[in-house]
């Protein structure tokens, strides 16, 4: 729920600086490394764009894979199941470069 | 004539959050004091993990305690009558602190003297792992009788938390988890991890932990004499 406070604090202040009449298509990236349930944030953005522009429109969610680089040999992979190594060199500090999203990317509006 | 078209954004969801986050955190190392944020299920041991851990810093520390609970102050009851400073925080039905909530009770605190802050998040192992309060470090409490599945199902707070306390290990005989595949989930999920098995009834293992906390309050000083 808090989450999709963000998403509508975004879209407020997307809309200020646009004509807008309504808003049919809301596109989130989610990365999977993140506690956002695509089932709730559906929910809550019925119950968020109710009464608003946004009433009706579509919430599409493109879920991000968890995308890793090593710290020891720099190579890129991605991060299968829990297992938070390197499947090159078995290093075991990586940096998560991927996966852990939660972005507006884009809208679709009527002007 | 109505038209249809795109505008791109690529906007935060938790911008916000992370604004006053910052700012909290500047706050904190401004006045040289350590923060944590206590992130675990309802009923895992967090409360009584920090009456705990005050009662063996506070001869040495200057501590105090932020309470985060959907509805009662029974909690910071709890710490109040160990003499420290605390702030209840109600979050009215919302299932995690968050940052802006914590930036509001500031003010309310005798800062300058401070050397560690104690925040408690609400019972939760989910959302709390995705709202930074601007801490220094999450510490993640998870009591053995919930069961070795769940650092597996929660990767999240595992991943993002710097230390994992393993409390109630006093119970460990009377339940199925297996303890080495806790551990092994644990630190395949966060390699980097520091782990304390503990029970906070007995009091076993519970000096280690107070070293290592004790340890990190004072680099936080020495960093910024």
């Amino acid at each position: 729920m808090s989450l999709m406070g963000g998403v509508f604090e975004v879209i407020e202040r997307t809309l200020a600086q646009h004509q807008v009449k309504k808003v049919t298509l809301v596109k989130l990236k989610i990365g999977k490394l993140t506690n956002a349930e695509p089932e709730a944030l559906q929910m809550a953005f019925e119950a968020y764009a109710k009464g608003t522009v946004s009433e009706g429109a579509e919430l599409q969610i493109e879920l991000i894979p968890v995308k890793g680089r090593c710290k020891g040999c720099g190579d890129e992979f991605l991060v299968a199941g829990l297992l938070f190594a390197c499947p090159t060199c078995q290093h075991i500090g990586i940096d998560i470069i991927e996966g852990e999203e939660l972005l507006l990317e884009s809208l679709e509006v009527e002007e | 004539m109505s038209s249809q078209r795109e505008i791109a954004v690529m906007a935060n969801l938790l911008q916000n959050n992370d604004i006053h986050a910052e700012i909290n955190r500047k706050h904190f190392q401004k006045n040289n004091c350590l923060a944590i944020n206590i992130i675990g299920s309802p009923g895992a041991g967090k409360t009584t993990l920090l009456e705990r851990t005050l009662s063996n810093l506070k001869e040495n520390h200057q501590v105090a305690v932020i309470e985060g609970d959907i509805f009662t102050s029974k909690d910071a009851d709890r710490i109040a009558q160990h003499d420290i400073p605390v702030i209840q925080i109600n979050t009215g039905g919302g299932c995690h602190l968050d940052s802006k909530m914590v930036e509001r009770v500031l003010p309310e605190f005798q800062w300058g003297q401070l050397d560690l802050m104690i925040i408690e998040n609400v019972g939760n192992l989910v959302c709390p792992a995705d709202f930074d309060l601007g801490e220094d470090f999450k510490v993640v409490v998870l009591s053995v009788v919930e069961g070795d599945d769940k650092p597996s199902k929660y990767p999240v707070i595992f991943r993002s938390s710097k230390v994992a306390i393993l409390n109630k290990m006093d119970l460990l005989a009377l339940v199925e988890t297996d303890l080495n595949v806790m551990k092994e989930d644990i630190l395949k999920i966060n390699p980097e991890i520091v782990i304390f098995e503990v029970s906070c009834r007995t009091g076993e293992g519970l000096q280690e932990w107070v070293e290592w906390l004790d340890e990190q309050i004072r680099q936080t000083k020495g960093n910024n004499p």
